[in-house]
């Protein structure tokens, strides 16, 4: 193999060979916009970069390089662990990918003055055109609005897969040639069942089967399944389905075109750009099809300005459909499918039954729907002192029962229950059948709560720990010594474990307790040697990296959360990646700071954050 | 045409054959291979029967002391995950020791996505889904074409944390996942649904008409979303070609009980296999690909009576699943591997049962069946063990080979030497695994 050029020769050094150490050490795992190291000084730009913006990436390092001893740059003493690094020893000390390093921390003394910048250019506010797919959910409620059909139709299509955290990215909404057949079969199925019996819900305007008639219907009820008029070509081209089988035969056909199950925004064709703003907003406010009044705004030209797109938001939540939204939205967000998949070990935990799990998915989807539709501080989510239980729900709480079902509870303190935190959904789902899962707990916190990508274990790690035996009985936290006494392994779980540690008085179904029991069974054909042992535990845990975050108890945490700006803002994040159905750029900044902004401005009310959002996405802000 | 009435005893109880009650299509391209008898190649030499490739998944791993035979060759030593193979012993060729170097590429994910996306494409784990398209699909690609379905996607268990490259194994190509059908009753009605003469017209119209609208709005898009039209088109083609080629004369099986337990996955597996027996033997597909549990896959197991955990759970012998630690939780991963094979074994077995030319339709299939890791526990992603069964392209069978390739390579060798599918190359492969063909 040829020996390695340790000359740095010019700024083509850097994506040539720093940039494979970089890789190979995985930087980027943690020090990208929205990894656990976003808020240091080095921070991996993201997206397809040219040879050219990685090169002003290498020149933008200098600012980690000590000019008068380059051997004690941050660029070299962080990730060899010489300084303290949360991310461990990432890079051997005095290996060859250090002197990499080294040589390129000489060019930047010499080839860089302090002051200098090599920023990137963000395409700020770009409106680059997508495609989007009509989701399941989306389906339903566009065929129910447009024929009244109710019979939720597309739950036979292939379910929908979790992409970034939710089941409406736009990544993953291919048209796989099963669903293709999917929808052949659903239009036909639908037109079949809309003229059963006749036009009984009137869809077609006129009596007569004359090609007049034929094309009044087309240009009408065309208008409202493509949500835009339609061109000349196309109503000819349904003309003679209408010819071939009359009103049916258009109906299967129009609920099959990619006119109506596929939707752009800002798409190339400009005349069609005011529609394309009304299904934005009705399918992020509704999950369905705009309606008369959207589509007159439209034509009128109303949705061309912030004020005209924000009046009809605000006419928008009004409608129950809303409701709906923000119910899938939650659902998705906090995952309440995986409590449906969960299991448990019956001998503990009796009481864990299908219908107690789905009363544990209620409690958390009324807390949300009270918050954003009594316009309570959202933040609340992590902080409320109450909950809506059903008396089960109170019983396994340990709380007086409530009034009605679902209905308002106080948590006194000594729960130490807070919002979502202390809700039996979230607790049962991050844990195992039988134990509790610290790490699974502080990964939901860091992903849901904190938007803050925590890198996976490295391949062919062993990811078992040591099991508890009657010699050596051990706590969650004994066990998980071994993830922070294991550097390649504690550079990630100091981020995660001690953020579930604060959990541990809640069991693997949410009940409070106060030590943790431990019952040896009796070994194969041995009798009687069965053994319980109760242990002390001690819930004292930190979000590392976030100041002043040590915490006792879950509702300790919700107060630091509702406070956090990080965790304020990925409620922001969380609803963009639900509207815009992809994850956020760095192109998306300026909308985001701009909708949190409005968010913070009124006391963090839900409903206006999602004006907002809309208003900015729709709008993007300059800056 | 004359109505047709066959019987086949190899067919379970509730799936007679029934004669199609003068319901007939004339359409040229699969006349030819179905004769008065109804059985599809029955009479038709050898040479000209095309081969069909079955790749087959599990999720997990397993557990090696328990699933790969100590002793290489011939005759070598079954194993108690392998057992249900013993009858297929001349069927099957057991490679073990292959690598999925994709998985270890540094980039997002998990063990079981990077695996995942690994095995299937020899690609790394995109973030979303698999980054490029599938052996099963690269091999359809080349030879799929003429046949009422370019591939299918079978699955039976559904139980999954739900994303995208844990709920599916093929993929059309970068993050484009094409999901399996899962239901018996619906992969029934795709596949050996009624049709009638006029319900073809009308949706041969309807279908023209949607092409038409979806090259307008193609003029309407940027480049990036004018490539995602296009293959929403194809998809749109591939169900005018299903609807156009129905076979004629088609004998009609009786669609499998829609009542049932929908979760129990012996069940479903058998009646799936049923069917993708009969769709090779009616020559509507050449390829497919049988998701039996998911990646990560997280089924439970009544019928062997582990209900306590979930099939990961098993994997992990830290506590995961409780009272499974050490020993016990590997062999309750020892049965449910056993399972695994079980059902693939009954599909060798019922393709076996099918008459065609002169020998079966086992002798013109090849078999691959895969798993997302090598030793479950450790979730390793080398040392693979695999199997490949069926007889076309001359499988030297009764072997067990120790290889050093990839699993790419083993992929290259089934797609070239079974399937004649021309493959130069696929990602993580430098060449065909050698003495696993005669």
């Amino acid at each position: 193999m040829a020996q390695k050029d340790l000359r740095a020769p010019g700024p083509e050094y850097f994506a040539a060979q720093v940039l494979p150490v970089l890789h190979k050490a995985n930087c980027e795992g943690c020090h990208n916009g929205g990894g656990v190291a976003a808020g240091t000084r080095f921070k991996f730009p993201e997206g397809e970069l040219s040879k050219e913006e990685w090169a002003r990436f290498g020149l933008s390092l200098h600012t980690l390089v000590n000019r008068t001893d380059p051997a004690q740059s941050v660029l070299l003493n962080k990730p060899t662990k010489r300084l303290a690094h949360a991310g461990g020893q990432r890079i051997v000390p005095g290996s060859s990918d250090e002197a990499i390093l080294r040589t390129w921390a000489d060019y930047l003394v010499s080839n860089t003055k302090p002051g200098d910048k090599f920023e990137i250019s963000e395409r700020r506010g770009e409106q680059k055109p997508v495609l989007r797919r009509l989701t399941n959910t989306q389906y339903n409620n566009t065929v129910r609005d447009l024929l009244g059909d109710d019979s939720r139709i597309a739950e036979q299509f292939p379910p929908e897969d979790f992409v970034n955290g939710f089941r409406n990215q736009f990544q993953s909404q291919s048209v796989s040639p099963l669903l293709a057949e999917a929808y052949a079969a659903g239009a036909e199925k639908l037109a079949k069942s809309a003229f059963r019996g006749g036009d009984t819900r009137g869809l077609v305007p006129c009596k007569e089967k004359t090609p007049a008639c034929g094309a009044r219907f087309i240009k009408d009820f065309g208008a409202k399944v493509f949500r835009r008029p339609l061109l000349e070509n196309e109503q000819a081209r349904y003309l003679k389905l209408w010819a071939a089988g009359g009103a049916p035969m258009v109906v299967e056909g129009m609920l099959q075109s990619p006119n109506f199950l596929l939707r752009t925004e800002n798409g190339a064709e400009p005349s069609w750009r005011p529609y394309e703003t009304a299904s934005r907003l009705s399918y992020a406010l509704w999950n369905s099809m705009p309606d008369a009044e959207l589509f007159r705004a439209a034509g009128a030209g109303e949705l061309a300005t912030p004020e005209g797109v924000e009046k009809q938001a605000r006419r928008m939540l009004r409608d129950p459909r809303a409701r709906n939204t923000v119910d899938e939205f939650a659902a998705e967000w906090l995952r309440y499918d995986s409590l449906a998949g969960a299991v448990k070990e019956r001998a503990s935990f009796p009481m864990y039954t299908p219908e107690l799990a789905l009363a544990m998915t209620e409690e958390a989807r009324k807390l949300v729907q009270y918050l954003v539709w009594e316009n309570r501080n959202f933040m609340e989510l992590y902080s409320a002192d109450y909950a809506f239980v059903s008396t089960p729900l109170a019983r396994l709480y340990n709380v007086p029962p409530p009034a009605e079902e679902f209905g308002r509870v106080t948590l006194p303190p000594e729960t130490e229950r807070s919002g979502v935190l202390g809700q039996a959904m979230l607790l049962a789902a991050t844990a195992k059948p039988s134990e509790t899962s610290p790490t699974a707990r502080g990964l939901f916190v860091r992903e849901h709560f904190l938007c803050q990508e925590v890198p996976q274990p490295p391949p062919g790690v062993n990811a078992n720990l040591p099991l508890n035996n009657r010699e050596k009985p051990m706590t969650n936290r004994e066990r998980l010594a071994v993830h922070l006494s294991n550097e390649s392994c504690a550079s990630c779980h100091t981020l995660i474990d001690p953020i579930g540690f604060g959990f541990e008085k809640f069991d693997a179904v949410g009940q409070r307790r106060e030590k943790l029991k431990i019952v040896f069974t009796a070994e194969r054909k041995e009798k009687g040697a069965t053994e319980t042992v109760m242990l002390d535990l001690d819930t004292s845990g930190s979000i590392a990296g976030a100041p002043n975050s040590a915490f006792r108890s879950p509702r300790e945490l919700g107060t630091i959360l509702a406070g956090n700006t990080q965790c304020q803002q990925c409620v922001v994040k969380q609803l963009f990646r639900y509207y815009q159905g992809r994850m956020e750029k760095p192109g998306d900044a300026a909308t985001i700071r701009r909708s949190y902004d409005d968010f913070k401005k009124s006391g963090f009310h839900f409903q206006e954050l999602m004006v907002s959002l809309l208003r900015w996405s729709i709008f993007p802000p300059e800056s | 045409m004359a109505s047709v009435h066959t019987k086949d005893r190899s067919l379970p109880r509730r799936m007679f054959l029934r004669n199609v009650g003068g319901v007939t299509i004339g359409l040229p391209p699969l006349a030819a291979m179905f004769n008065a008898t109804g059985t599809a190649f029955a009479a038709t030499p050898n040479a000209a029967i095309p081969t069909r490739f079955v790749l087959w998944f599990n999720g997990n791993g397993v557990v090696e002391k328990y699933w790969i035979p100590s002793d290489t060759g011939s005759d070598f030593t079954m194993t108690p995950c392998l057992a249900p193979l013993a009858p297929f012993r001349n069927d099957i060729h057991v490679v073990t020791g292959l690598d999925n170097p994709a998985a270890r590429l540094p980039g997002p994910g998990n063990d079981h996505h990077r695996s995942m996306a690994a095995l299937m494409s020899g690609t790394q784990f995109t973030g979303r889904g698999s980054g490029g398209p599938s052996i099963d699909q690269a091999i359809a690609a080349r030879v799929g074409s003429e046949n009422r379905f370019r591939s299918l996607q079978l699955g039976v268990s559904q139980e999954s944390f739900g994303e995208s490259i844990q709920r599916n194994m093929s993929w059309a190509g970068y993050d484009r996942s094409l999901p399996p059908e899962m239901l018996p009753n619906k992969l029934f009605d795709r596949l050996f649904g009624a049709r009638d003469a006029g319900w073809i017209a009308r949706k041969k119209s309807v279908l023209d008409a949607v092409q038409e609208d979806a090259a307008g709005l193609k003029k309407a898009l940027g480049q990036e979303d004018r490539t995602r039209l296009d293959e929403h088109l194809a998809s749109i083609r591939d169900v005018e070609r299903a609807i156009a080629s129905l076979p004629p004369n088609y004998r009609r099986l009786d669609p499998p009980e829609a009542e049932g337990d929908m979760k129990d996955w012996p069940r479903i597996a058998k009646l799936q296999s049923d069917l993708l027996a009969h769709a090779f033997a009616s020559g509507q597909t050449r390829v497919a690909s049988y998701m039996l549990t998911k990646c990560q896959g997280l089924a439970r197991f009544p019928w062997l009576g582990y209900t306590a955990a979930r099939h990961h759970d098993y994997t992990h012998r830290d506590g995961k699943a409780p009272g499974y630690d050490g020993p016990d939780g590997q062999r309750v991963m020892r049965d449910i591997c056993r399972w695994h094979v079980e059902e693939f074994a009954y599909l060798i077995g019922k393709l076996k049962s099918i008459k065609e030319g002169d020998g079966n339709v086992l002798d013109r299939t090849s078999l691959l069946f895969v798993h997302e890791h090598a030793e479950a526990n450790d979730h390793k992603n080398n040392g693979y063990s695999l199997i490949v069964a069926g007889h076309a392209g001359g499988l030297r069978t009764n072997m067990h080979t120790r290889s050093t390739g990839t699993v790419s390579d083993l992929y290259l060798a089934v797609a070239n030497k079974a399937m004649g599918a021309g493959l130069k190359s696929f990602p993580s492969a430098t060449r065909e695994v050698p003495g696993i063909f005669a």
